[in-house]
């Protein structure tokens, strides 16, 4: 079934609590690429991701008679998966490597992406992979409280107020960790520049 | 020269083109119902029905119209017995012929106890509504004490 024919988050959660295990797979369709995505910026780790992915549904399908609705599904799943992977990236510590997806083919053809390689920038003469490699390394070097706003900011577009309620935190500290992090990326990237 | 802050975001944009390899996340959803099956069968029957009790409790909500219902039998029940139409505690009169026999066997007096006084329970005019309810058996033994110890608790091998 396609995304936009599904029925809504509220029926399908409510089916859920009923007993209907389909309707948990239609939210799975729905929501997993999104905490994939969002777990995977969080880890830079295919397989970590992959773990986490699972448990995180796992545990979303055993608290769901506790979802009362006070916010959105989207909040509420987006909100264990920040916390599982805070968590998860502790524990982990700085002893890991990175195991990154490969990047879509359809990069190339990108507005951003074009416009970035075009014109006069640091990054016009390195090539995908590196730029990847790049980025990924320098994203891991902020704190992983940093790196959940910037992926649900830059990567994933989630307004502040969105990041905020999923956070628990008001919106002026998600303001001010962008600033700080959009500072600490730009120089860490400055610094591969000069090497 | 140094990215500047639009350039950073677009060149983070890109990284939405990192994705899993495809029918990922359909092998995925095979590999959580997998998962899914394992966990329900390493659970004891009891666990599951103990987190289904603690959710129900946990879920387990009011109706609003039922707070109204409540007040509205409340309110009926008040009106029927204000009203004298239903007075619940109706006292009912034991007639002097309704009195056990006990009140006129001395015997079955003493087997209840010999302090008892029941000329209090003699029917009369005047009080003939206090009946005691507790009846001797007609094949119980009078018990007698004596010092406190029962006759029947000597010992027959004593010397």
């Amino acid at each position: 079934m396609d995304d936009q024919n599904l029925p809504d988050d509220e029926t399908l959660v409510r089916r859920t609590q009923d007993g209907d295990t389909r309707a948990f797979d239609l939210l799975w369709q729905k929501y997993s690429p999104r905490i994939y995505a969002l777990i995977y910026n969080m880890t830079a780790n295919h397989d970590d991701a992959n773990d986490l992915l699972l448990e995180i549904f796992a545990k979303a399908y055993r608290s769901i008679n506790g979802f009362r609705g006070k916010s959105s599904f989207y909040t509420w799943i987006h909100a264990i998966a920040v916390n599982m992977t805070i968590n998860f990236v502790k524990k982990r510590g700085r002893r890991f490597q990175m195991s990154l997806d490969d990047l879509d083919a359809n990069v190339q053809n990108d507005k951003e992406f074009i416009d970035l390689t075009a014109t006069n920038t640091p990054i016009r003469e390195v090539d995908l992979a590196e730029l990847q490699q790049r980025l990924n390394e320098a994203m891991m070097k902020l704190s992983v409280e940093h790196r959940a706003v910037v992926t649900m900011f830059d990567i994933q577009g989630m307004p502040h107020a969105e990041i905020a309620k999923i956070l628990g935190i008001p919106e002026a500290t998600v303001r001010s960790r962008l600033f700080y992090a959009h500072r600490q990326l730009q120089n860490y990237l400055e610094e591969f520049r000069k090497k | 020269m140094m990215l500047d802050d639009q350039q950073l975001r677009k060149l983070l944009r890109l990284k939405r083109y990192e994705q899993p390899p495809p029918g990922y996340f359909e092998r995925a959803l095979e590999e959580f119902h997998r998962r899914q099956r394992a966990e329900l069968l390493r659970r004891s029957g009891i666990q599951a029905w103990f987190e289904r009790f603690a959710s129900g409790v946990w879920s387990f909500r009011v109706p609003t119209y039922a707070y109204g219902a409540a007040f509205a039998a409340f309110v009926l029940a008040a009106t029927i017995i204000g009203s004298g139409v239903w007075p619940p505690f109706t006292q009912t009169v034991d007639t002097a012929s309704d009195l056990p026999s006990v009140a006129t066997n001395p015997g079955n007096r003493l087997a209840l106890s010999g302090n008892l006084d029941w000329s209090k329970f003699y029917p009369s005019l005047a009080s003939p509504r206090v009946v005691p309810t507790l009846r001797p058996s007609q094949t119980a033994l009078p018990r007698y004490v004596l010092d406190g110890r029962p006759v029947s608790y000597k010992a027959s091998f004593s010397f």
